[in-house]
């Protein structure tokens, strides 16, 4: 993961209000860390659609076939699925991507062709003739699911299969839920190419999962939560440590972070390779305070891993001296816990703010 | 004598238990407020009072799961105010209780240990 990259997500993500993604084994822990996720995050004016798309969280879930039997976080591999929720305007999108084989595209194409291109009525016709007859079912008649999320949403479902082998390939599909109450007259949707570029993104940088929204206090702290409840069954050092990495990265984004309209827009990702956690956060920086931080994370970066011992030590028993040039506890606290430097990168967005990466490997 | 106090947890913020008269001093969970001093100030406050007419023997109980930096600095203040009780001849030990596996709430334990000027016991338990 480089800082570029990161500017380069929150560019295609720039008007995502919310946009959760995970890669990687899926087990009901990430499955209710993602809807509770989304719940906690979703404005206002779309209250009401909650419960709704809970149920088509689960079912888009569902859809992806391999449940792991084990909680514990694993490495993403060329061969995960995919999952990801986002809020644009007024229009909710679930995605899920996972291998199929290719003798089966032709199958599970018909099925979403049919609900597709069947109006209510057909759809209830057909919702009842599934569930009285397996057979039909069975032989490439929709699926329950398909069905289900198409008399939820109203809409169509998007997919696409992009083949990686003679053997498989990745199965694209996105439902679509839009408020009616806040949609606005040529609102468009986003389209499921955009998803298919998202996907590439993910999986060249390894990344295992990645949220986009709004970083205030409150904001924060279900996250966190919900990512230590998502770790807690395991006691591993690094794991540990990777949630301590969040927080002190999240908890500074949130203090410092540039309010815009009361929000402290920002994201954070985290990637594993070869057993090996990174974390990648971006945000708004007033410019005002850019020169600091620099000045902060060069004099750590430039630390050895004593000296950053014996200054957090000191820091630990006499307090922070009071020079805006020189870090703080959660600063140095990440630059000795990593064997590499931090990377950052400020780009200067307009007189006001800044866009400030960072990356950091544990 | 000074009043207990006890905080309960909550998401972000452990168990307190500070009573003077039944000898307990405790703080349990996990800890990672935004802002450390918010919480510890009444805390802190409670340990001021104390350490005037501290009890023969202090043991204070940390079992913590997690905390941020923000926090460290407030447990070492804790700390720098509990060594204080050695100065009228009474006894304080501080007992940093971590679960044996927990590597990374063992070092924390050795590195506040390191930099106190208190008998500190790290307990492991499994």
């Amino acid at each position: 993961m480089t800082t570029n990259s990161i500017n380069t997500f929150f560019k295609i993500l720039e008007n995502d209000n919310i946009c959760f993604a995970y890669r990687g084994s899926f087990n009901n822990a990430i499955l209710s860390m993602a809807t509770e996720l989304v719940k906690n995050n979703i404005g206002e004016e779309h209250a009401k659609l909650k419960n709704k798309i809970s149920f088509l969280m689960i079912e888009s879930f569902q859809n992806i076939a391999k449940y792991a039997d084990s909680d514990v976080l694993e490495e993403p591999t060329d061969e995960s699925d995919f999952f990801m929720v986002r809020n644009i305007g007024s229009s909710f999108y679930i995605v899920s991507a996972n291998l199929i084989e290719n003798s089966k595209i032709d199958i599970v194409r018909e099925k979403l062709e049919k609900v597709n291109t069947s109006d209510k009525k057909e759809l209830n016709q057909l919702y009842k003739t599934v569930l009285t007859n397996k057979q039909l079912n069975e032989k490439g008649g929709a699926g329950l699911g398909f069905i289900e999320m198409v008399r939820k949403t109203k809409g169509k479902l998007p997919f696409d299969f992009v083949k990686i082998n003679d053997e498989k390939s990745i199965f694209f599909m996105q439902i679509n839920l839009t408020n009616p109450k806040t949609e606005k007259e040529g609102e468009s949707l986003a389209g499921i190419d955009e998803v298919k570029l998202i996907h590439k993104m993910v999986a060249q940088d390894n990344i295992l999962m990645y949220h986009r929204g709004n970083f205030t206090k409150e904001a924060v702290g279900p996250v966190l939560k919900m990512i230590e409840d998502n770790m807690s069954s395991m006691k591993f050092k690094a794991q540990k440590k990777a949630f301590h990495f969040l927080v002190e990265i999240l908890q500074n984004i949130s203090k410092h972070g540039y309010e815009i309209e009361d929000k402290r827009e920002g994201l954070f990702l985290i990637s594993m390779k070869n057993g090996q956690f990174e974390i990648g956060t971006g945000n708004y920086i007033a410019n005002s305070k850019v020169e600091n931080l620099k000045k902060q994370i060069e004099q750590v970066n430039n630390l050895s891993n004593d000296n950053l011992n014996n200054l957090y030590r000191k820091y630990l028993r006499e307090g922070r001296v009071t020079d805006s040039g020189s870090a703080g506890l959660g600063l140095i606290d990440l630059a000795r816990e990593t064997d590499e430097n931090i990377n950052y990168e400020f780009e200067q967005l307009n007189d006001k703010y800044s866009f400030f990466s960072l990356t950091v490997k544990l | 004598m000074l009043k207990k106090l006890k905080l309960t947890a909550t998401d972000d913020l452990p168990l307190v238990i500070l009573d003077a008269k039944n000898n307990m001093f405790r703080i349990t969970g996990r800890i990672l407020p935004e802002d450390g001093n918010v919480f510890f100030e009444p805390i802190l406050e409670w340990i001021r009072t104390y350490i005037k007419e501290p009890n023969d023997l202090t043991e204070f109980h940390f079992n913590l799961d997690y905390y941020n930096s923000s926090t460290a600095r407030m447990i070492t203040k804790l700390i720098v105010e509990l060594e204080k009780i050695q100065e009228v001849n009474k006894d304080v030990k501080v007992i940093w209780e971590y679960e044996e596996d927990d590597e990374v709430m063992l070092e924390r334990g050795e590195e506040l240990k390191s930099i106190s000027y208190l008998p500190f016991e790290l307990r492991g338990k499994s």
